[in-house]
């Protein structure tokens, strides 16, 4: 099946956005994230977004779930298609047992107050937090704070699904069954956009890539090519990926 | 967001914050009651036996007045950064943006159930006897909560457009609680005078009406109740209408202001 066979889920045209950063009392500099930044988005497919970090691949993710509106250019996503951001630990309250949290993450992601609790056995076996699971989540380590992050948005049940470098969570073992359920979650018939500046990652879950270089398209299409000349450019500016930089906490 | 998933989810958020709180105090929820307690002890302590010339009728005229007062004002002061303070959970979801000064509002009314219990208790053991006219009650609170609902929308709006307004609503709540009768009667006043107050300060009106209730069993200014329910529901409508319509403007704001 062709691209042009594929039903269009989403499509953003020439889409900018800056804000007011400020640099002093009373003075303002402006911040420009997008600059005409274009994409297509097909149904099944899973989309990856590569680039550096501050390249403006979350601030995409926010105007492409409708949190922020862009200035310039036009955000079109098909009437009734619903779409969010899988966010981990989604406004986690440190004082509140892992139960609680879990609960009220799942009805911040749509879920009504019986579906949420129906879903509270499975993310407490999922997280493998036992009996922590009523406990406090702020006596919590760092990787169980995301196992119970990463069970509880993977309950997220959208038209499209929006994923900020979810991978990185918990320790190997755990990070293994994430990705394996990531992956699962991923395949099939869900729309997905993948962001991350991980090029392996790309390369085995997406179909097709966009490379966003300082708030512009700097390549899109085949996921490999696209990742060739991401990490050529990377190569050539003698610059790192940003995996060491990047916490792997999410959005936070 | 369906309207009965977002109250839900409004309800859930609010009773989760009460827990959260809660769980902080070694007392929990016991402060719910020990804080008014608290107010009326030391309003006891001052009124009743170190200036001793006012008794009994007078804390309870103080209760009347200063627990729905710290209701509103404690309400629109937290729901005035709660945009704000949400900015991690904006960043992530686009959620209708009222929802935020809603569950501040709405963890106040759980609060304020509490605190209206112990008026009563307090106004019934001071002697005062329930006439037909507390009934007025119902719509008064209903009419009050309207007010700090609305109030509390709009400062939730104004702050991340403009974040040093928050020391301003800080500021006119000390001014609010010496112009809105706490302290005073405002029934001492020359009668136009008062009829002044009261239509520039509809908090004055409020915490007057509870005492004539309360105190001396009659009824409200009826008009007057029902043109202030016109008005904040007016400016309730509007408040909601500017909210979502400035949604992803505000979103910007609490991410980048």
């Amino acid at each position: 099946m062709t691209m042009a066979e594929r039903r269009l889920l989403l499509q953003l045209k020439d889409v900018s956005l800056s804000y007011q950063a400020r640099r002093d009392h009373f003075a303002q500099g402006v911040h420009r994230v997008l600059d005409g930044v274009s994409m297509e988005l097909y149904q099944g497919e899973t989309l990856g977004i590569i680039g550096r970090n501050g390249c403006g691949k979350t601030t995409i993710l926010r105007v492409i779930a409708g949190i922020l509106a862009p200035q310039g250019g036009v955000v079109w996503r098909q009437p009734g298609k619903s779409c969010a951001l899988l966010s981990l630990g989604l406004g986690f309250k440190p004082a509140l047992s892992g139960r609680d949290n879990a609960l009220l993450a799942a009805m911040l992601q749509g879920s009504s107050r019986r579906e949420a609790e129906s879903f509270l056995n499975d993310i407490c076996d999922f997280s493998e937090l036992g009996d922590s699971f009523d406990e406090p989540v702020k006596t919590y380590s760092a990787g169980m704070k995301s196992r119970l992050g990463f069970a509880t948005a993977l309950k997220t049940r959208v038209d499209i699904l929006l994923v900020d470098e979810v991978l990185s969570v918990g320790d190997v073992s755990f990070r293994k069954k994430a990705q394996e359920a990531m992956e699962s979650h991923v395949g099939g018939a869900q729309t997905v956009i993948f962001v991350s500046h991980a090029a392996p990652q790309v390369v085995r879950l997406c179909d097709r890539a966009v490379w966003l270089d300082n708030g512009r398209v700097a390549a899109e299409g085949d996921v490999s090519a696209v990742v060739d000349a991401y990490e050529q450019a990377l190569r050539g500016t003698g610059r790192n990926t940003d995996a060491t930089v990047k916490s792997p906490t999410l959005l936070a | 967001m369906s309207l009965a998933h977002t109250l839900s989810l409004i309800d859930t958020q609010a009773r989760m914050s009460l827990k959260c709180e809660a769980s902080r105090y070694f007392l929990g929820y016991l402060w719910w009651l020990l804080e008014p307690i608290l107010y009326v002890v030391v309003f006891y302590l001052v009124f009743g036996v170190l200036l001793d010339s006012r008794g009994m009728e007078f804390i309870v005229f103080l209760m009347c007045g200063k627990l729905p007062f710290v209701w509103f004002s404690k309400t629109v002061v937290k729901a005035s950064s709660s945009i704000l303070d949400h900015a991690g959970l904006i960043g992530r979801m686009d959620l209708p943006k009222a929802m935020f000064p809603l569950m501040v509002a709405h963890e106040g009314l759980y609060k304020q159930v509490a605190v209206f219990a112990l008026l009563v208790a307090v106004t019934l053991g001071a002697g005062y006897r329930p006439t037909l006219a507390w009934l007025w009650l119902v719509p008064l609170i209903a009419a009050n909560y309207l007010m700090i609902v609305a109030i509390s929308l709009a400062a939730a709006f104004v702050v991340p457009m403009f974040r040093d307004l928050v020391l301003l609503i800080t500021l006119t709540m000390t001014l609010l609680l010496f112009v809105s009768g706490v302290f005073w009667d405002a029934r001492a006043l020359d009668p136009a005078v008062m009829e002044l107050v009261f239509t520039l300060n509809p908090l004055a009106f409020f915490l007057d009406a509870y005492r004539q209730i309360m105190m001396y069993g009659l009824p409200p200014d009826v008009p007057h109740l029902l043109g202030l329910t016109v008005f904040f529901g007016t400016l309730l409508a509007i408040m909601f209408g500017l909210l979502h319509r400035y949604s992803r403007f505000l979103a910007l704001r609490a991410l980048t202001a």
